[in-house]
This record gives C-alpha cells, sequence and structure tokens, in this order.
C-alpha cells in the first residue's frame, strides 16, 4: 500500500475546562489536491477502541484489514478521529457520552472543511459510533450526504449484549473509566459467535491500543444501558443505511427494524451482512460488508423532477415524527 | 453498443394441447464458446404487461442507455431472458392464462436452454412485479438452480395496496377471459398511475411500439394471482440470498407489506432498499441506473469465507 498517503491533524473541541486536543487521522490514495477532492468518508469508532486502531488495522502477515486502505484505494478521502478520551486524544476525566461524541464530530468537521473545502461527507459509524453518527446527522442535516449506521441500536429492547451490559449498570455509573485489556478485546470478537474473525484480530487490536491506554470512558456505555434511545428515526433526513451483521448481539432485528421504517428519506437501505457478527469490518468476511458500504456511497444521482418537492415531504415527515 | 453480442433461442415446454415454444434472448459482451460458463449468468423475468426484450432490452430513440440487459452484458454478466407463455414471441397455448404457477414450466424449460449454452447449472435472478413472484416461486421450488435472486415491484400478500384495490374491480373481467388488451393507452397509464415524472414520456410510445407488432392481448393469469391468489408463496420458502427494492411510489403493495416478506426470509444475506423518485416500472425509469446499481451490486457480492 506505498501509493497511500496519510496525515495526522488535531481537532479542538471548546470544553468548560478549556480546549480539548481530539487527534484525526487522514489516508488518502496520493497527495489529496484541494482543487480536486475526492468525497470524504468519516469513520466513527464505538465504545472500546480508538479511530485508527480499528480502521487502519495492521495484522502482521495480512495486508488487507485496514478499511481506511481499502477506501482510499476506491477513491475516498479517508477520515477518523479518535473520540475524547480514547487512543491518542485527550482526556478530561469526563466519562465521554454520545452528546460529547457529537461534538468531537462537530470539531472534526472544521478540520476536514478547512483541509478538503467540502461541506458535506459520508459517514460511517459502528457500534456507538452509530449512535454518535445518527444524533451529528440528526443536529447537522447539511453536513451528511449519506451515513452508514453499522452494528447500531436503538431502543435497545431485546439485545442480548446490552442486558448482558446492564448487569454492571452500577458500575458504568460509578466510574468515569473501564479498564480494558487483551482479554477484554478477544471478548469482542467472541461474544456473539465465534469464528467470525480471525483470532490474530484481537490481539493486534491489543497490540495498537494498550501502548496508548489501559482504560477506557464508561458514557457510551451508560448511554446504551439507561439511556436509550438517544435520536428519532425522522430526525434523521439524509439517506441511511442500517448494516448489520447477522449475529450481533447489540440489537435486536425487530428494533432495527423499527427504526428503518420511521426514517423520513425514502433512499434507505437495511442490509445484513451473513456470516458477521458485531464488529464486522474486522470480521472474516469483512469485504462483504465493505462492499455493501461502497454500494451505497456510489449510489448515483437523482435527475427526477420531485426531488426538491421531496425535501419538503422529508421535513413534513420529521414534523410529524416529531409531533407524535 | 457494438461490443454486444446477442442470440435469440427456443426453449420447449410441453402444455396441454401440446408444445410450447417460448422465446429466449441472450446478450453479453463478446461471443460465447458453447457450454463454456466463462461469465456469470443473470436471468431477468418479465411482469404481466409487457414481454421481456420490450421491457428488459427496450430500444428507444434517440437514447443508447434504456436497455437493462446491455448496461449488465458490460458489466461482465451473461444476461438472459425469456417472453413467458402468451407474451411477445412465445406461444401462447389455447386457453392457457398464464399463470404464476406456470411460469415455473417456462423457466425450467428455458433454464435447460441456458445450461446447454452455458454449461451453468446456476444463476442469478431478477423480476419484476409479477416477474418478482415468478422468479421467487421459481427459486423457492428449484432452490439448488438459484444463487441469488433479486426483485423489484414485489407484493407479497396486496393488503393495502392502492394498484391491486383497484385492479380487483375488474377482478371479474380477469377471470372470465384468458386475454386482456394492451395498447399505446394501457402503456402510458403503467408509468403514470403512481407518480407521473418518474419516468419520461418517450418510454412509453417506445414500449408500445416495441410490443404491437408482436402482440394486441396479454394473459390475464398474473392479474387473477395478484388480484386474488395472493399470497403466492412465503418468505420462508425462498432458501437463498435475497434482494428487495422497493420504489417509494409504488403502489402495487405497501410499505409493511413487503417488509414483513422481507424480514420472514430466512437467508441472512439479504438486503431491503427502498428508492427514492421511483414508481412501478423501475428499471424503466428516470432513475433506472441508481435501480441497476444496487441490483448490480447486491449481485456481486464477494463469496462468503468461512473458517
Amino acid at each position: 500500500m506505498s501509493d497511500i498517503w496519510s496525515e495526522e491533524y488535531t481537532a479542538t473541541k471548546k470544553s468548560d475546562g478549556g480546549d480539548v486536543s481530539l487527534y484525526m487521522f487522514r489516508k488518502h490514495n496520493g497527495a489529496p489536491d484541494k482543487n480536486n477532492p475526492r468525497p470524504v468518508l468519516f469513520l466513527i469508532h464505538g465504545s472500546s477502541f480508538s479511530g485508527p486502531s480499528g480502521f487502519d488495522m495492521k495484522i502482521k502477515g495480512h495486508d488487507d484489514y485496514s478499511l481506511m486502505d481499502a477506501f482510499a484505494n476506491l477513491g475516498y478521502d479517508v477520515w477518523t478521529l479518535d473520540h475524547e478520551g480514547y487512543g491518542r486524544s485527550d482526556r478530561t476525566g469526563g466519562n465521554a457520552p454520545i452528546s460529547e461524541g457529537v461534538r468531537d464530530i462537530e470539531a472534526g468537521i472544521d478540520v476536514v472543511k478547512r483541509e478538503t473545502g467540502l461541506d458535506k461527507y459520508f459517514f460511517y459509524g459502528q457500534s456507538s459510533g452509530a449512535l454518535r453518527l445518527a444524533c451529528f446527522a440528526a443536529n447537522n442535516p447539511d453536513r451528511v450526504a449519506r451515513c452508514v449506521l453499522d452494528a447500531f441500536v436503538w431502543t435497545g429492547e431485546g439485545a442480548p449484549t446490552l442486558i448482558e451490559r446492564r448487569k454492571k449498570l452500577d458500575q458504568w455509573r460509578g466510574s468515569n473509566t473501564r479498564p480494558v485489556n487483551r482479554e477484554f478485546y478477544h471478548s469482542i470478537f467472541n461474544r456473539d459467535l465465534a469464528g467470525t474473525s480471525d483470532d490474530a484480530v484481537p490481539d493486534a487490536l491489543a497490540d495498537a491500543e494498550l501502548p496508548l491506554c489501559s482504560e477506557v470512558p464508561t458514557g457510551t456505555y451508560l448511554d446504551m444501558c439507561a439511556n436509550l434511545p438517544v435520536v428519532n428515526p425522522w430526525d434523521i433526513t439524509c439517506p441511511v443505511m442500517i448494516l448489520r451483521g447477522e449475529h450481533d448481539g447489540i440489537a435486536s432485528e425487530e428494533d432495527l427494524f423499527n427504526f428503518f421504517m420511521k426514517l423520513p428519506n425514502t433512499d434507505c437501505q437495511f442490509v445484513i451482512i451473513a456470516g458477521q457478527a458485531h464488529v464486522a469490518p474486522l470480521g472474516i468476511n469483512r469485504k462483504r460488508f465493505w462492499h455493501a458500504m461502497d454500494g451505497f456511497f456510489q449510489m448515483p444521482e437523482r435527475l427526477d423532477p420531485h426531488i426538491a418537492e421531496d425535501q419538503k415531504v422529508i421535513e413534513q415527515r420529521r414534523l410529524a415524527g416529531n409531533k407524535g | 453498443m457494438s461490443d454486444i453480442w446477442s442470440a435469440a433461442y427456443t426453449a420447449t415446454k410441453k402444455g396441454k394441447s401440446g408444445d410450447i415454444n417460448l422465446h429466449v434472448w441472450r446478450k453479453r459482451v463478446g461471443a460465447p464458446e458453447q457450454g463454456k460458463k466463462d461469465l456469470p449468468v443473470l436471468f431477468m423475468v418479465h411482469g404481466s404487461s409487457f414481454s421481456a426484450r420490450s421491457g428488459f432490452d427496450l430500444q428507444v430513440p434517440g437514447k443508447s442507455d434504456y436497455s437493462m440487459m446491455d448496461w449488465f452484458a458490460h458489466r461482465g454478466f451473461d444476461v438472459w431472458t425469456v417472453d413467458h407463455e402468451g407474451y411477445g414471441r412465445s406461444d401462447w397455448g389455447e386457453g392457457s392464462f398464464s399463470y404464476v404457477e406456470d411460469s415455473i414450466d417456462d423457466l425450467n424449460a428455458t433454464m435447460d436452454v441456458v445450461e446447454r449454452e452455458t454449461g451453468a447449472r446456476t444463476c442469478s435472478m431478477y423480476g419484476g412485479s409479477s416477474g418478482a413472484l415468478r422468479a421467487a416461486l421459481f427459486a423457492a421450488r428449484c432452490p439448488e438452480q438459484v444463487e441469488r435472486v433479486a426483485v423489484g415491484a414485489m407484493v407479497y400478500t396486496g393488503k393495502g395496496s392502492p394498484t391491486l384495490a383497484k385492479r380487483a374491480e375488474k377482478l371479474d373481467i380477469w377471470k372470465s377471459s384468458n386475454k386482456r388488451p394492451v395498447d399505446y393507452e394501457f402503456f402510458t397509464t403503467i408509468f403514470n398511475r403512481d407518480k407521473p415524472g418518474t419516468s419520461e414520456d418517450i418510454v412509453a410510445v417506445a414500449l408500445a411500439d416495441s410490443e404491437a407488432p408482436l402482440c394486441t392481448h396479454v394473459p390475464t393469469g398474473t392479474y387473477i394471482d395478484m388480484c386474488a391468489n395472493l399470497p403466492i408463496m412465503e418468505p420462508e420458502d425462498v432458501k437463498c440470498p435475497f434482494l428487495l427494492v422497493r420504489s417509494e411510489h409504488d403502489g402495487i403493495a405497501t410499505d409493511e407489506d413487503v417488509m414483513e416478506f422481507f424480514q420472514r426470509l430466512p437467508n441472512k444475506d439479504k438486503q431491503f432498499v427502498m428508492m427514492d423518485g421511483q414508481s412501478h416500472a423501475a428499471t424503466l425509469g428516470i432513475n433506472r441506473k441508481r435501480f441497476w446499481h444496487v441490483i448490480e451490486r447486491f449481485l456481486s457480492m464477494p463469496p462468503r469465507v468461512d473458517l
């Protein structure tokens, strides 16, 4: 992958306690040309590991685990960010809930806008990253061209993983951080269905993460156990893909179907990938997953005369949803 | 489109009063070697109101991009279709209604030709409208022959469908005769009944020009099925990977009806795609390339890898 260009940046989030510096990482096939920008794909990580560790994974003997490289080679300008309290970003002592994650993304896109000149981007969010993204898309409809919500959960009803996680709700409430270690990373990949990922993946993840941290924030765990739903489907007005690994225990299919059917924009897709679990972009069948994502982003533009009219309909559905 | 190679074949099925010859049409890039499978086979299944080549290989004056067969041929598929009994260039057996059920024999007869010519024992299928019912039913009956199925304009129970409620008003007429007339006026209604402006006016003209030399009537069987005999199958019967594309304005079904079908499909390699700005005949709509794109992406999904 020697033709892949990469760069690090810092986004700055304002907070009551002062500036919070957030680490950003970018990959591009060849050096970017601001006069000829490629479509931006912004990747949003979940609760348990940082951006580059998950999206730019390096495994000895395998050169095909980096989602960032794969999409850079497909022609995207690929960005990710470590949320507050994760990876190479600042720790503030807070628990970095989803609401803070939305503010992180808002800080991150200022950098993307500065570097690319573009206003709207493709987004992908994984697990609680999908919740951050959904909330961000609801709050910033002018900045999201299309979004993929992967390993998403809406109400959490009937979700085996969250039922299990709620048993430690007092712990998530009692501390702003939780420990992570090699054993924990293995549990992420085996809790749904063992064999859906290569055993080398959690080890590679541990090798990438443990030099950066021994604990991560509890805010998104707390949100997913006690504060769902955090977003209304009718507030997300951009095109949406719900991407789900067959064996993912973070949500029930019914929960996601109910969410999907309430989306106001009828440019939407519900895709289930067989043989995949919660962390599908690092699974054995990750290339099926990436293929579906790319297809959604590459959808040809609409050509019919009803586009402006449909935008009004979408807004009416959003308003109707909020009226109940 | 000079790089496109095409050929016509005849498939034969046994009818009640003798052989029924079915017109089979094939397009691909470059000539094939008989019996050698070098490209994935995509089989397209037409609906109730016009024949295969008119729908999937439509030639519109001044436009070079209406042929779905050409588009998929250029993306590496060996594309096949058939005129079902009573349609287009195929025979129409005396008294036949050409129900959805009858199309299973049509497709079985055609698959023999596909296998003879390509060596392929399996294919992917696309079906639109009652062609979706035909394709899904064939996949349920002959699972060993179907790798992946994509459907558009699908209906499951028909509950709440505006188009079928309207159509059912004439159920006695459909039942009383195996023939219903088609003409330019009728083709115009197909494209305008859901949402005018989702297709170009010239399409109905081209379709009428393509069909008029072939027929003045089409069979009523699939209309009767969709008005009186739904559901034709249960989703649990279809075991292969499945794509269900639903056009936003399509009155043939409700969102809820097709979503229920999708939810109950047993194979977890499945996709439900809502298409905005599209109506019933989406493969000939202004936004047809969005529709084709979704189908192509589904059909070209990388093979599953398991430990």
